[in-house]
């Protein structure tokens, strides 16, 4: 079965009472990927990862994990995948103690000391200083160290993390991040990791998957545009914004309806356009500008009457056109560019 | 005034001589309430354990049953148990009337709803994430429960003390059960109640000076175990 | 872990402790008796428990109740003998076939005791002539109202004296507790009390010879207060240890006994007098 995928879901659903939280037909993650799941907050993407981590069980539908279904009974697989949550709780013991957990329970006691002090080293954490503090004696980013710690000394076959720079200082940060990458080089554990740091994502990933309520996009970045819409001239529906601008869509299935709309869409501009067909020219803020992953390319961020809208230029307009964070611009996109969720 | 001054002098005295009626008082509680603890703590924490920790068809029921078994009285409570030890009672055989275990297996009665009841609640009471926590470092069922326990324990040990405060502060059960009978069933508490009734004030201060020092000993020991952990 | 060290500790240190010291009382010399109030508090069988061991090697443990009470713990096998001091209720005991060999060990008698100031004047009367001058006077009377030997006798002479037994008039007070406690309480509201004589000298020992209360009828026929010990029957009860019971009965009815009986004495007074036949 090694060349089975990492995993294999198929007809994926999750109800919590009667709302869908996840509907996925099918989706595939291969062995060794470094994959990232982003989406809005309630898109689904908790759950998804705690049925990756065979911590929830989907109601209907099989998960595949390396060729063999999981199902509720299957306890072992939880001995090769491990998930790092944004708020993780530790035990009510020493350091050293929440660190060892994972090797106790698997009964590999062989070397515990060396071993739990070399992963306290790895995240950072001198075990001289730390592995005799107890659990109320660190910080937020001490805290999420030992987490990971405890996690990655039981060198999982994938490592799944929830936002696991969150809610911490730069420095923890930075090592959080620097050991993600090295165990990855290390030991090619695969990661599933959700983050807001897209700049990280973009660095640690190869792959982006987006959820939005429940559902897989094909879209990997997105720009989300939501009602009301009212009827406006010309068969066009127009939303309003802040500081009097219109948005214009076409057709929209209901008043309240969202929109998708692709950042490969957008025109940026730095003057203000005249003569030209799209309906859409807006007025905006460049509120920041970072490097994408394909080469040659910006991702420009920027914000019309405090909508947030991702837009995308070659390295070579950026240049010719001065572009900088702060700098005023003009955004363009027809009516039509406006996808209907 | 100075009658009660005279109660604390006499109790002064009859401490500092090691008087062998309060001191087998004294031995005699503290040996009663040991039993009577262990057995309560035994059969009690596994089952508020369970109880907090699975989830059943009628567990509301039964919970809601412990709680209210939470206001025992004392004397309910030897009474019952009075009915079953007595020789013509079911028990009877065992000749626990008038004894020390008997006297601990009534007490263990009246204080077991406290550490079945607390208990589950300090189960209830661990955080949401500690499961999945255990789940996701590699825990079986058995580990996940017994570690949930230790997690508990803070909580678990307030249970015990509160158990423990009950059972040596009673005097119902000891009286009916024990027969408050000298140098063998006289506890701290009977003795109290006897001395007062029969008017020898000092050696009822003397011997509630003693109950009060168990019970700041009792709670010293807790404040310095959770200190610890 | 330092939690199973604790609670292996503790696990050890109470099974020692229950395993020491004397726990039941089920033991090969152990005597289980019921007595009355009055004999236990006046401390008449502490002082004899000592010389029992060492004359006969029996080990007796004794539990102080009513009269009533220690009649339920016999019929129940829970003791092995009865010391107490209802004759008539005795006798009915003993025809009904629950105990046996009962025999007369002391007597002393019964007094009515009240405030030294008589509110209602009954210092030197007759029995009856005083009950129905308190009932007159609604006079606080207090009562054992335990069915104890004591309230069984008070009992008695409500009757003789032709009254109506009081129960719940609002001068009556019925406690259900010891003769000591009794007459504590008869003491702390100044009221009446009827009380064995032993009891009272104990009590005016423990107030130095100063009690608040004082004896105020005494002597009369009907007072009389007559212990006896019972065995419990053996065919009644499987588990009674009538050997040791007899042994013990010979004992307090023999003459050391009743030398040992007639020495003891509070504040220079005697309060039991022996009477037993020998037999």
């Amino acid at each position: 079965m090694s060349d089975a995928p990492l995993y294999e879901i198929k007809d994926l659903e999750y109800r919590y009472g009667d709302k869908f939280i996840l509907n996925i037909p099918h989706l595939t993650i291969e062995k060794g990927d470094s994959i990232s799941l982003s989406g809005p907050n309630g898109s689904g993407k908790s759950t998804l990862l705690k049925i990756l981590a065979f911590i929830e069980f989907p109601c209907r539908g099989t998960v595949s994990f390396n060729g063999i279904k999981a199902t509720n009974v299957n306890a072992p697989l939880t001995q090769n995948v491990t998930l790092l949550l944004q708020d993780p709780y530790l035990l009510k013991k020493t350091v050293f103690e929440n660190v060892a957990y994972g090797l106790r329970v698997r009964r590999s006691k062989d070397n515990l000391t060396a071993r739990v002090c070399e992963s306290l080293r790895l995240v950072g954490l001198p075990p001289e200083r730390f592995a005799q503090r107890r659990w109320y004696e660190l910080s937020g980013g001490e805290s999420q160290r030992v987490a990971l710690a405890s996690r990655i000394i039981i060198n999982p076959e994938v490592l799944i993390l929830d936002e696991p720079t969150a809610n911490v200082d730069q420095q923890s940060a930075f090592l959080i991040k620097e050991v993600i990458s090295s165990i990855r080089k290390k030991f090619g554990t695969s990661l599933i990791i959700v983050s807001h740091d897209h700049i990280w994502r973009n660095q640690a990933t190869d792959k982006n998957i987006e959820i939005y309520e429940g559902r897989i996009r094909e879209y990997s970045t997105h720009n989300i545009v939501r009602g009301p819409w009212t009827p406006a001239a010309e068969g066009l529906w127009e939303k309003n914004l802040p500081d009097n601008q219109k948005i214009y869509a076409v057709n929209p299935p209901d008043k309240n309806a969202t929109a998708i709309l692709s950042p490969s869409n957008i025109i940026v501009s730095t003057e203000q356009p005249v003569s030209i067909s799209a309906q859409n020219i807006l007025k905006g803020i460049i509120t920041s500008m970072n490097l994408e992953k394909e080469p040659g390319k910006v991702r420009i961020d920027a914000a019309v009457s405090g909508m947030p809208l991702t837009c995308c230029v070659t390295q070579h307009a950026a240049g010719d056109l001065q572009l900088i964070p702060g700098k005023d611009v003009w955004v363009v996109f027809k009516a039509s560019s406006l996808q209907w969720h | 005034m100075g009658y009660i001054l005279n109660g604390f002098v006499r109790a002064g005295i009859l401490l500092a001589t090691g008087n062998p009626e309060t001191f087998s008082a004294v031995f005699t509680t503290l040996k009663v309430t040991s039993m009577s603890i262990m057995a309560s703590l035994f059969f009690g924490i596994p089952a508020g354990f369970f109880l907090g920790y699975s989830n059943f068809p009628g567990k509301k029921h039964i919970r809601a049953v412990v709680d209210t078994l939470l206001a025992l009285p004392t004397v309910v409570v030897g009474l019952f148990v009075y009915a079953f030890i007595s020789y013509r009672g079911p028990l009877g055989r065992l000749g626990l009337l008038f004894t020390i275990p008997g006297i601990a297996l009534a007490q263990a009665v009246l204080v077991l709803p406290i550490v079945i009841s607390l208990t589950a609640t300090a189960i209830e009471g661990l955080d949401r994430r500690l499961k999945s926590t255990l789940l996701t470092l590699g825990a079986r069922k058995k580990q996940i429960a017994l570690t949930s326990l230790v997690e508990a324990r803070h909580a678990v040990m307030t249970a015990a003390v509160a158990a423990y405060g009950r059972a040596i502060s009673e005097v119902g059960i000891s009286m009916m059960i024990g027969g408050n009978i000298k140098w063998y069933t006289r506890t701290i508490t009977t003795a109290i109640a006897l001395e007062t009734g029969k008017g020898d004030f000092g050696e009822g201060v003397a011997l509630g000076i003693v109950l009060l020092l168990l019970a700041f000993v009792v709670n010293w020991v807790l404040i310095l175990l959770k200190r610890k952990k | 872990m330092k939690i199973l060290r604790i609670m292996v500790i503790c696990f050890t240190f109470t099974a020692v402790v229950s395993c020491t010291g004397n726990n039941t009382l089920s033991g090969d010399k152990v005597l289980r008796m019921a007595t009355t109030t009055s004999t236990d508090n006046t401390g008449l069988i502490d002082y004899l428990a000592p010389y029992i061991k060492a004359d006969t090697g029996i080990e007796l443990k004794w539990v102080a109740v009513g009269t009533g009470k220690a009649f339920v713990l016999g019929k129940n096998c829970d003791v092995d003998v009865l010391m107490v001091h209802a004759p008539d209720a005795e006798n009915q005991y003993v025809d009904e076939g629950h105990g046996i060999c009962r025999s007369q060990i002391m007597y002393n008698d019964f007094v009515i005791i009240g405030p030294k100031n008589d509110p209602a004047r009954i210092k030197g009367k007759a029995v009856s002539e005083a009950l129905n001058r308190i009932v007159e006077k609604s006079a606080s009377f207090v009562s054992r109202g335990d069915d104890s030997g004591t309230n069984k006798k008070e009992m008695n002479l409500w009757k003789s004296a032709r009254l109506p037994v009081p129960d719940r008039e609002q001068w009556y007070i019925q406690t259900g507790q010891g003769m000591l406690n009794t007459i504590n309480i008869a003491a702390e509201i100044d009221a009446y009390t009827l009380t064995d004589r032993g009891t009272f000298i104990k009590y005016e020992s423990n107030y130095k010879g100063h009690p608040r209360l004082v004896i105020l009828i005494e002597g009369h026929s009907s007072l009389r207060n007559q212990y006896s010990v019972i065995a419990i029957n053996p065919d009644r009860c499987k588990n009674a240890q009538f050997e040791l019971t007899m042994k013990f009965i010979n004992w307090i009815t023999s003459s050391r006994a009743r030398k040992l009986i007639g020495d003891f004495k509070l504040l220079g007074k005697q309060l039991f007098i022996p009477n037993a036949q020998e037999h």
